[in-house]
């Protein structure tokens, strides 16, 4: 199969637009596994705070579990995602 | 539809309430039934979609030319474009093998959001959540399948978090892991399509059934071109969102795989 038709003319076109398709793919995922952390953050601690909670017969364990996933997956979350893009950001004054 | 149908003399300062459109508007008449089995409009139109994309791949490639004309043109512009848009930018040159099932699922989609544009169909298939689950389902059999392959299962389940977390942590992080890895990814990977599909057409239904509603010779009338003028609006935005949600779901789903055929870094 040859590459015509794509509008891709001269390899320095493409690359640009490997790189933005690259980009439009990396975001997409970065941005649900994102929304899915702070779902399952909240669902697996809001999980087991309830199971104890009814275990020790304390309801609220329940919805302190949630904000406890929550806060985990807000963590996590900056840790793996934020170091990344500031790997990737130039640092402050390179103006290269 | 039967909102749409039942509204016929239904006019504002007629005496008659806005006649909202809801989940009825999901559900069909069966056109036939065997037994307990109904055959439903949205399933005529999921086999149309198959047929659709099987019939126009099979007239694009059944005698391909080396210097390809007509039909063949267009059937390469749409695997070049799920090629260079989608797979490559996930998995790279190594992942071409996927091709076929990548272009097979964007255009399956797509024809069935499409369904909701052209008049007569007018209804996207993707809006009834069963349509979706099992697409959800090969994708996620085939990465769980992918990675177990690739990577064996112990390392599979290692690799979810990626190396250089304290240990701590990783106890920490492996209740939130492993729920989010087998529930809420595909769960969104399905709701995603769904919910969007789902609402379009019922922000679609409501501003048409309104314009219909509001269709009055009093200020009504106002309002009724307002709402039309949404109708068209809300239609040009779906033209847009059909194509990108099947692009999402076909994108995500290149990741996913490329995330299982190598672990994450």
């Amino acid at each position: 199969m040859t590459d015509h038709g794509t509008g891709a003319d001269t390899p320095a076109a493409r690359a640009r637009k490997q790189a933005a398709a690259q980009g439009r793919a990396q975001g997409l995922e970065t941005g649900w596994t994102v929304f899915s952390y702070l779902l399952a953050g909240m669902a697996a601690y809001g999980g087991i705070g309830w199971l104890i909670g009814r275990a020790v017969h304390v309801p609220l364990l329940f919805p302190v579990g949630m904000l406890v996933g929550l806060g985990i997956s807000i963590g996590y979350i900056i840790h793996r995602f934020g170091r990344q893009q500031a790997m990737t950001r130039p640092r402050k004054g390179d103006n290269r | 539809m039967t909102g749409v149908l039942a509204s016929g003399g239904c006019h504002i300062f007629s005496g008659c309430g806005f006649p909202a459109p809801g989940l009825q508007d999901f559900n069909w008449k069966p056109f036939f039934t065997i037994g307990s089995f109904a055959f439903t409009k949205p399933m005529l139109l999921a086999i149309l979609a198959a047929l659709v994309v099987i019939v126009f791949f099979w007239a694009a490639f059944r005698t391909p030319k080396l210097v390809p004309r007509g039909m063949q043109n267009l059937g390469e512009i749409a695997i070049l474009a799920v090629r260079d848009q989608i797979l490559r930018p996930s998995l790279g040159r190594r992942g071409d093998s996927y091709l076929p099932f990548l272009v097979s699922l964007f255009f399956f989609i797509y024809i069935m959001n499409v369904m909701e544009l052209i008049p007569v169909f007018q209804f996207p298939v993707t809006s009834r959540i069963g349509f979706v689950w099992p697409l959800v389902f090969i994708v996620y059999f085939l990465y769980l399948y992918l990675g177990v392959k690739h990577q064996g299962a112990w390392g599979y389940l290692k690799n979810m978090i990626p190396p250089g977390v304290p240990w701590p942590i990783y106890i920490i992080l492996v209740p939130v892991e492993l729920l989010r890895f087998f529930v809420f990814q595909p769960f969104t990977l399905g709701v995603r399509l769904f919910g969007n599909m789902f609402a379009g057409h019922l922000l679609l239904t409501i501003f048409t059934i309104a314009s219909w509603y509001l269709l009055t010779l009093s200020i009504g009338l106002l309002y009724a071109v307002g709402s039309f003028a949404l109708a068209i609006f809300v239609f040009l935005l779906e033209t847009l969102v059909t194509l990108l949600q099947a692009f999402i779901f076909t994108t995500l789903t290149a990741t996913y795989i490329a995330s299982s055929v190598e672990p994450a870094h």
